[in-house]
């Protein structure tokens, strides 16, 4: 809402700067975005009154005129102008007056003729581009005012930020009220005259029916005739205009001058448009199309509610008004509309037909609840001013629902164990008067409180406690700490988890990454995980088509945020990201807590000279053992070979389903050659992600039995097995282990070898085997003896052959 | 003796130590010889003998020791490395800079007692609007534009259904902040972010124990830990539908001290958080009796604050991950200051 404060001025004095009110009112919840500050682009133009007008003798274009600007003189003025005549009141600019660039103005001889001044257009003064003719003042203009000053030029304008439960503050009366309370000034509110009884001959005869109060409870109407439509006055224009709506003729200003002031939406129709001179407000009944005086053809639900006559609909109700009850130049009777309609209902038919006007914006927030009649005096008083129009009509008002009676009870010992401060009696009364309440006295420590028909939003005590606070910008509550809670907080599992896991992967040498959560659907199916296939949930309003989708893994994040360092000078790329993913879960979305990671390019350059480690997936692989470990689930976690049709973006014979107590959790592993093409990387990019929801469940701390530190020493004894080339290592460990007695402590391999010593197809592997005995030294012998027989059943087992 | 001199070298030693000390050597004969001297001479010889040999022994022990030391001195010229050259180059990761900022910003609340508590990003209409006191078709909702998705649900527009799953489940003493992403219908830009992080935090007990001046206390404590302690904070009266009486809480603009500047519009403040006391309504909605208990709530975006920290004016740097923009931080959980 935009706030001249020349307009505010009508309604209240204050004696503060422009700064010192915004600043008031944006620290009681009424923000101001900013303070314009306005000024004229001329200097020395007066008000004049033109007396008299003849011909140029020697120009058939030019009159010569006479005009009065008052104090300042008569002058006699050559003006070439059409619209220039006796009577009318305009602009002058006097001798050395400046305007815009131009040097001062000087006295000119025009053909023969000197001109003492120049009476100008729009153009001239720089308010418009108009340049047709003069600009005619109004006549309240007196002669040898500052037209600066009377078209109000030297105007400051606060552009207030209104909330959504102050609809009063959008007008400028309550934008006065507030500003009135904040300096405990005085509200000046002028009362509109009655509407006057129509001369014979002006009577108009109408009849307004009301079928859904409960949508509209209260509509006035008022009949006016003998209307000239055509341009308002310049003061209006102007006000109008700051206020950021445009001016279109005497009439529809008047009725947007008067919402603009009170807060009340008007609408006028054409009086010769409606058909049997009846006014219906009912709903709409069927869905049914409906042009709007924007010319656009909308279509109507059934609730939505109508101002319709005998025969069709009007206009929709507090929204937007018809084209075929529009005020035109032809009109000359008019029936004027100022009602109250239901928040609720204008915001559904608002929103669902995407209409935001400033009528509907204001009837949503809650508008006066009981101003209906006296802004359609007010609108009447200017019509009657700018448009020559007379009443025809008294103001029929109807009311089938009252407003309910608000009385609400403050007890100022609830308000000072809500504040933390007592706020004395008086001050609280004041306050409360002070922005339209009637406050009276209710038992020993506290206060009835009727509030205000424009302030919908106090309905109970917590309000007016907001409104005693608000009024001296919270600054009464002093900032105290709360006693310290007694009982420690729990530490939460979940954010201890993910800051343990962030932790394990900036030591891995990982960065940290976040990405958005919305994704293509492409992306979704192309990284929808090994072996899953879940359903992505869709966004139903999405910024684009990329976006329409969240993601079901943090993959397709990870590789655009590669994508995006590789095409920046990025050689090397090491990125990890902790999120949640979504999925369908039946009809219901569900959510997933997941870590994944990107690994390109040289990983460790290691020193200079020495041969460097390159994104792979034994790299990978390793970050995720590590892991793993770091979190306990080490001895839990195993690494099976993938499905090529699981994850056709992963390399299938270089990537591993992950499983935690064989259950898949993700899975890690180089991009298959073809996703690398279409992503043109030119290295190995290796990848993990895993679910962390059985992680979390498991805990973080490792759950296995410490033992003390071994008393005695270990032996080792090595073996290696030749094999066939695809036989997994793991299975290899996992039958030494079975094989074994329980002096076996450890099983490891350390070589796998493929060449010319052994068969074709065929590969050693060679491992190393611990034996350890709990209460002895081990001898020689013995670990001989015990080792001999493991190798001998090892080998029958895998169906081996040894390698010396 | 003289051949065992300061100047000997490795090869000279060691053939002394031959001719003299070795198995068929000077004094190694000499002993060998031993049995035909006469028994009466056998002490006073056999004394003398050994102590040549500890004597030539010391002395091969001593150029020995001093050889060795020297080779030592040798080795070490020879073994110098360019200590100038980078040392072996692993990859280094950083956290995320609104992580940083994030867990500090949490750990200051930790400290004045709040506990953590995580809740869900996909919500239905009653957790995100109607509990907080939004109706249905009110235009308050008009002042975040929501994200719906597949099963009728939506994307939260803010942290604040925190507030409502934690009461739901759980009754007062409460001091609870609820850290998280969120949505709105904004343009990926310089400016605005369609999914952002927020903590919403509140702290709920029985009436009139926990009072707006609490409310004002906790969070310019929290404002001085976070960006200093002579931090000026300024609170101001708001509306949220969830809160009454509603704050907005400013701090002087850490560009211009106050002065005003075009990132705080000339008005020498920085708006920093939403804040107020619960509204009754609220409470009602998770079945507390509004006369039973109070408290307040409070929310605020990290990536806003983080921007004006580090001194960044481009939102999006924190979702594109560009390394050479996350490499500067350091590697540390809350290391951004």
């Amino acid at each position: 809402m935009k706030l001249p404060l020349s307009w505010l001025n009508e309604f209240v004095t204050v004696d503060a700067d422009a700064d010192e009110i915004a600043r008031r009112l944006s620290c009681a919840g009424l923000v101001i975005e900013t303070v314009g500050r306005l000024a004229p682009q001329f200097s020395g133009v007066v008000a004049a009154s033109v007396l008299h007008v003849e011909k140029h003798p020697n120009a058939d274009r030019l009159r010569l005129c006479d005009v009065d600007a008052g104090a300042r003189g008569k002058f006699k003025i050559v003006c070439g102008a059409p619209n220039v005549a006796a009577g009318m009141r305009a602009p002058l600019a006097l001798i050395g007056a400046k305007l815009g660039k131009e040097p001062p103005l000087a006295a000119a001889t025009i053909r023969g003729i000197q001109s003492e001044g120049m009476l100008c257009s729009g153009r001239e003064l720089g308010l418009s581009d108009d340049h047709s003719g003069i600009i005619a003042l109004g006549a309240d203009a007196k002669p040898g005012d500052d037209v600066a000053e009377y078209l109000h030029l030297n105007d400051t304008v606060l552009d207030v930020e209104i909330t959504a439960n102050r609809g009063d503050c959008l007008s400028i009366v309550g934008l006065a009220r507030e500003v009135a309370a904040l300096f405990d000034a005085k509200l000046r509110m002028p009362k509109p005259e009655h509407a006057r009884k129509p001369k014979p001959g002006d009577a108009i005869q109408f009849d307004v029916k009301i079928e859904a109060p409960d949508l509209c409870p209260r509509y006035a109407a008022l009949a006016m005739t003998g209307i000239t439509v055509g341009p308002s006055p310049v003061w209006m224009r102007r006000r109008l205009e700051l206020c950021g709506m445009q001016a279109l003729n005497n009439v529809v200003d008047a009725t947007n001058y008067v919402m603009l002031e009170t807060g009340q939406p008007l609408h006028a129709f054409d009086w010769a448009k409606i058909a049997g001179g009846k006014i219906v407000v009912r709903r709409a009944g069927k869905s049914r199309e409906f042009v709007t005086l924007d010319n656009v053809k909308r279509t109507l639900d059934s609730e939505d509610l109508m101002i319709a006559d005998q025969e069709k609909e009007l206009g929709i109700a507090g929204v937007m008004g018809g084209l075929n009850s529009e005020v035109g130049e032809s009109t000359s009777a008019i029936l004027l509309e100022s009602a109250y309609f239901e928040p609720i209902g204008i915001a559904r038919t608002a929103r669902r037909t995407q209409i935001r006007s400033e009528a509907s914006y204001r009837f949503e927030r809650g508008i006066d609840r009981e101003g209906q009649v006296n802004a359609i005096l007010r609108v009447a008083e200017l019509i009657r001013e700018t448009a020559g129009g007379r009443d025809a009509s008294a103001v029929s008002d109807l009311e089938p629902r009252k407003a309910q009676a608000r009385k609400i009870v403050l007890d100022l010992g609830a308000m000072e164990s809500l504040l933390g401060v007592s706020i004395p009696a008086a001050t609280a009364k004041r306050r409360l008067i002070a922005i339209g309440a009637q406050v009276s006295a209710a038992g020993k420590n506290g206060f009835s409180v009727s509030p205000p028909p424009f302030r919908p939003d106090l309905n109970e005590s917590a309000d007016l406690i907001e409104e005693v606070a608000r009024l001296s910008g919270l600054e009464d509550i002093p900032a105290t700490l709360p006693p310290r809670v007694a009982a420690l907080a729990p530490r939460h599992p979940e954010r201890e988890f993910i800051r343990g896991s962030r932790e394990v992967m900036l030591g891995c040498g990982l960065t940290e990454a976040a990405t958005l959560a919305f994704t293509a659907p492409a992306d979704n199916a192309r990284y929808c995980g090994a072996g899953q296939k879940p359903k992505p949930v869709r966004v139903n309003n999405p910024l684009s088509a990329e976006l329409s989708e969240l993601r079901v893994s943090l993959m397709a994040g990870l590789i655009g945020s590669l994508r995006f360092n590789l095409n920046r000078e990025a050689a090397s790329v090491h990125l990890f990201e902790i999120g949640k993913t979504f999925a369908m879960d039946g009809d219901l979305p569900a959510e997933a807590i997941r870590i994944a990671a990107v690994s390109y390019g040289t990983y460790a350059l290691s020193a200079i000279g020495e041969p460097g480690v390159k994104a792979g997936f034994f790299q990978m692989k390793g970050i995720v053992e590590t892991y793993l470990d770091a979190i306990g689930a080490g001895g839990r976690t195993a690494f099976k070979p993938i499905e090529a049709a699981d994850a056709p973006f992963l390399h299938p014979g270089r990537s591993a389903i992950v499983t935690i107590d064989g259950e898949a959790a993700g899975y890690v592993g180089e991009l298959h050659p073809g996703e690398a093409m279409r992503l043109d990387l030119a290295e190995t990019c290796a990848v993990f992600e895993l679910d962390l929801k059985n992680l979390i469940a498991y805990g973080f701390a490792p759950r296995k039995t410490i033992e003390a530190p071994p008393k005695f020493p270990a032996i080792r004894r090595d073996l290696a097995l030749v094999l066939d080339r695809n036989f997994p290592a793991d299975m290899v460990v996992k039958t030494i282990r079975e094989c074994g007695t329980g002096l076996l402590e450890h099983v490891d391999v350390f070589d796998v070898y493929e060449g010319k010593a052994v068969a074709g197809g065929k590969k050693s592997i060679a491992l190393a085997c611990r034996y350890r005995s709990k209460d002895r030294t081990l001898t020689d012998e013995e670990v001989n003896r015990v080792h001999a027989a493991l190798v001998e059943e090892a080998r029958t087992r895998l169906g081996a052959e040894l390698r010396d | 003796m003289a051949e065992l001199a300061d100047g000997a070298d490795a090869a000279q030693v060691e053939t002394v130590r031959v001719r003299v000390l070795g198995r068929s050597g000077e004094l190694t004969e000499i002993m060998r010889g031993m049995r035909e001297v006469p028994a009466a001479e056998r002490p006073a010889i056999g004394n003398l003998v050994n102590q040549i040999k500890r004597e030539v022994e010391a002395r091969i022990e001593a150029l020995s020791a001093n050889l060795k030391q020297a080779a030592l001195e040798r080795s070490l010229g020879e073994k110098n490395l360019d200590v100038t050259l980078p040392g072996m180059r692993i990859a280094r990761g950083r956290i995320h800079p609104i992580t940083q900022i994030l867990e500090r910003m949490l750990a200051i609340f930790e400290d004045m007692g709040f506990e953590v508590a995580i809740t869900q990003d996909v919500e239905d209409d009653f957790h995100n609007f109607e509990a907080l006191n939004f109706p249905p078709h009110h235009p308050a909702r008009d002042m975040q534009d929501t994200f719906f998705v597949d099963g009728g649900r939506l994307l939260r527009t803010h942290t604040s259904n925190g507030q409502i799953r934690v009461m739901e489940q759980r009754r007062p003493p409460l001091a609870v902040v609820c850290p998280g992403k969120c949505y709105r219908r904004d343009e990926l830009s310089v400016r605005s972010l369609p999914m952002f992080t927020q903590i919403e935090g509140f702290m709920v007990d029985r009436h009139g124990r926990i009072t707006m001046a609490h409310l004002k206390g906790v969070l310019s404590e929290f404002l001085r830990a976070f960006f200093g302690p002579d931090t000026k904070v300024r609170f101001r009266s708001s509306f949220f539908p969830f809160t009454e009486p509603s704050a907005e809480v400013d701090i002087h603009c850490l560009l211009c001290k106050g002065v005003g500047c075009p990132v705080c519009k000339k008005s020498g403040w920085l708006e920093i958080l939403g804040a107020g006391m619960i509204h009754p309504n609220v409470l009602r909605a998770v079945g507390y009796e509004p006369g039973d208990y109070q408290g307040f709530a409070f929310g605020f975006g990290v990536e806003r604050p983080a921007l004006l920290l580090l001194g960044v004016d481009d939102m999006r740097v924190f979702i594109e991950n560009d390394l050479r923009f996350l490499s500067q931080f350091p590697a540390l959980s809350g290391g951004v200051r």
